[in-house]
């Protein structure tokens, strides 16, 4: 069994979630108070965790600016975080996102999730929550440590770590706290308020050992600006390991997660993979639906300048993993020196990033791509809003030479955009830190303006997904229909409801769970692991169940803030001015998304509106 | 499940399995990978679009792997054996 704080009693049961505790430290960091407690879970979703449990918390909350004092930030853990299951790896960050906001202005709940060590060191030390109310009135470290009689939690000045890039502050801790992994803001997050869409980096074993900039990161809806806001620099969560011997149930399923197919796709190709994200530029290129110049395909053959097998002789490509992790997603590369041999490293090259500094840039020599991407690393920012915000501004200045805003930058121009990041990321540009939802408001051109409800897009072309409106968390870790069109060519109006009401929703099940979307576990597999390793007795059924609850919860929570009908939309160029380029029927018209609309909301409203209660917490 | 004698052994990534009610591996009899997956479709209609394309050729975003070894696309004629290992991999994918 594994080493769980999470305490199920004797005979407890998902029909019975209050017998079932977790382990809660609140801090007021106005006064500097910790308080430590168990908890009974009051459904099957805070059993299971992450953005199951935190936004039950959110939601009991009345927030209308999310860098207000009463804004908290939970920082949470799913049940199979810290276990001995293969990517049992993930934090999760949620609070009111300063960047997704509803038309009314208000902020909208986002959790945003990482892999690396922290989260098990977390739990190691004795939690499974934290939660951060109020503002620091001096920036902060929280220092969390296992003790004999449980964690102990303190706040310590971060003078010492002001105006470092976030792998500098990371291994700044670890010299200070050599048992630990970290949580850590960059430069973009102490200037929170000149950029929402800082990000959170955790860090690796990978990172500590070698000094290299090879953080993970809880990246998506400004969670480092929340964390910016309440000057809390970064989180130490210092314990011994603590590996539980494997049963034989989870040794298979590790194996299984290491060599089965669900992560085929992101394992190297001397491993038997497809060579991760990365590679996910040939087949969608097949299909002209690889974003370029601002989610624009043209089908001039540029992307293929990107494709991994053109950059393996000028570099030295590695599969790196996080902790116990057999997968090696992180693909990292290095400097190739005369003898053919790994030099210093240059950045990671996952698919996101790499497109979105890249082809949808415009910009196709990997010299100059990979010091944008290490750039918004160091600066703590999260690649996909602030990559997707800079390619609005380069479409803008393309459209408007003669009055071009910034500095002018456009298309291609890969000095002018390292020189944007570098000052959106150390807080010199505000009206580009703000996000391309507002931005694009500001500048009266919103109908090429990448994002759904104020967080960007992915590198997924929008023409081919009219699902991106109902993802909760990011367009596509939450709502999984990204890829559909390519795959199964259908753009039938049932299918489309169905995708997204039945399948694609399902995809945040992991944000629960702790596990990485990348072992690929099946719903299935995933409810016996519960039962294997944690002892948590759930069907199939049951767990799906939850999910959804914790998904439409979620939707719920979005009107809360205001959202009506009028916020779940599309970029308008893609009703008004559809691409030819791109190998797929143009089929997400006005009028087809307004009967999509009606036909998802029917379901969705019907679900909303028979939502169990939630009873307030047990404060005892 | 149990496992048939003469079967080809077929196995699922989440976005099959999800579909057919968690179900990872299949079994099928069949002297040919394409046998092999049509048997897979006859069997559970729901994977026929992640399979195969409306004119029957192989989804050109699926990449099949034969007992670890990656196919080429004409691999669907290649023979298999009982015992044999099929998975059918989708090319693209997020997270």
């Amino acid at each position: 069994m594994l080493p769980s704080n999470v305490r199920i009693l004797p005979n407890g049961a998902a029909g019975d979630p209050q017998t079932v505790f977790y382990h809660r430290c609140t801090i007021d960091l106005a006064r500097g108070a910790v308080d430590i407690r168990d908890l009974p879970c009051r459904n099957l979703e805070e059993v299971l965790g992450g953005f199951g449990r935190s936004f039950q918390y959110l939601a009991a909350r009345d927030v209308a600016d999310a860098f207000a004092t009463e804004n908290p930030m939970v920082v949470n853990t799913g049940l199979l975080t810290g276990s001995n299951v293969m990517t049992g790896l993930r934090t999760y960050f949620s609070a009111y996102s300063p960047l997704k906001v509803s038309n009314t202005g208000l902020p909208a709940a986002m959790w945003s999730a990482g892999s690396g060590k922290f989260g098990t060191k977390l739990k190691w030390a004795g939690l499974d929550e934290l939660i951060l109310e109020n503002k620091a009135d001096h920036p902060v470290i929280i220092v969390i440590r296992e003790s004999d009689t449980g964690p102990q939690v303190e706040l310590r000045p971060a003078d010492h770590l002001l105006g470092k890039y976030c792998h500098e502050k990371i291994l700044t801790l670890y010299a200070e706290y050599p048992d630990a992994h970290f949580a850590a803001i960059g430069p973009a997050g102490e200037h929170y308020n000149a950029c929402y869409y800082a990000a959170i980096a955790l860090s690796t074993e990978n990172l500590l050992k070698t000094g290299d900039d090879k953080c993970r990161w809880a990246g998506r809806g400004g969670m480092g600006a929340v964390l910016g806001s309440k000057n809390v620099i970064g989180i130490v969560a210092e314990a011994t390991d603590r590996i539980a011997k494997l049963s034989p149930e989870t040794r298979a399923l590790n194996k299984e997660i290491a060599t089965g197919p669900g992560s085929r796709k992101f394992r190297e190709k001397t491993r038997g993979g497809l060579g991760g994200t990365w590679a996910n530029y040939e087949p969608l290129e097949q299909f002209h639906m690889v974003p370029q110049n601002n989610f624009r395909p043209t089908g001039d053959g540029k992307p293929a300048l990107m494709f991994r097998d053109a950059l393996e002789d000028d570099f030295v490509i590695k599969a790196e993993s996080c902790y116990r992790c057999g997968i090696n997603c992180h693909k990292n590369i290095y400097e190739r020196k005369a003898d053919g041999s790994k030099g210093a490293f240059r950045a990671k090259f996952d698919y996101e990033p790499l497109n979105l500094l890249s082809t949808n840039a415009g910009v196709h020599d990997p010299d100059e791509v990979w010091p944008l991407v290490a750039l918004i690393d160091h600066l703590g920012m999260d690649s996909i809003s602030c990559g997707t915000t800079i390619n609005y501004v380069l479409d803008y200045n393309a459209r408007h030479p003669d009055a071009p805003v910034f500095n002018g930058a456009t298309f291609g121009d890969a000095d002018k955009i390292r020189e944007l990041i570098e000052q959106v990321g150390t807080g010199q540009l505000p009206d580009l830190g703000q996000g391309s939802k507002r931005l694009s408001e500001q500048l009266g051109e919103t109908a090429y303006a990448m994002h759904c409800k104020g967080l960007e897009l992915p590198a997924y072309v929008p023409d081919t997904n009219p699902g991106y409106p109902w993802a909760i968390a990011g367009g596509h870790m939450s709502m999984a229909t990204y890829m559909l069109v390519a795959m199964e060519g259908n753009t039938s109006l049932d299918y489309w409801v169905q995708a997204i009401t039945e399948r694609g929703l399902l995809v945040v099940r992991d944000d629960l769970l702790g596990v990485c979307k990348f072992a690929g576990l099946n719903a299935e597999v995933a409810a016996r692991c519960l039962g294997d390793e944690i002892g948590l007795h759930v069907t199939r059924a049951e767990l799906l169940a939850a999910v959804r609850r914790a998904f439409i919860r979620a939707l719920w929570l979005e009107r809360k803030q205001g959202y009506t009908r009028d916020d779940y939309t599309m970029p308008a160029q893609v009703f008004d001015n559809p691409n030819p380029a791109i190998k797929a029927e143009p089929f997400v018209t006005r009028e087809f998304f307004a009967a999509l609309s009606d036909r998802v909301w029917e379901v969705f409203d019907r679900e909303i509106a028979s939502l169990p209660p939630v009873e307030d917490e047990a404060t005892g | 499940m149990q496992r048939q004698s003469n079967a080809v052994r077929i196995r699922l990534p989440a976005l099959f399995a999800d579909r057919i009610d968690g179900t990872s591996t299949v079994e099928v009899t069949a002297t040919t990978v394409a046998d092999a997956l049509r048997a897979l479709t006859d069997r559970h209609a729901e994977l026929t679009p992640l399979v195969w394309t409306g004119d029957s050729a192989l989804n050109p975003l699926m990449i099949l792997f034969l007992n670890n070894r990656q196919l080429v696309r004409s691999g669907l004629d290649e023979t298999v054996h009982p015992g044999d290992q099929l998975e059918i991999i989708p090319a693209i994918e997020g997270g």
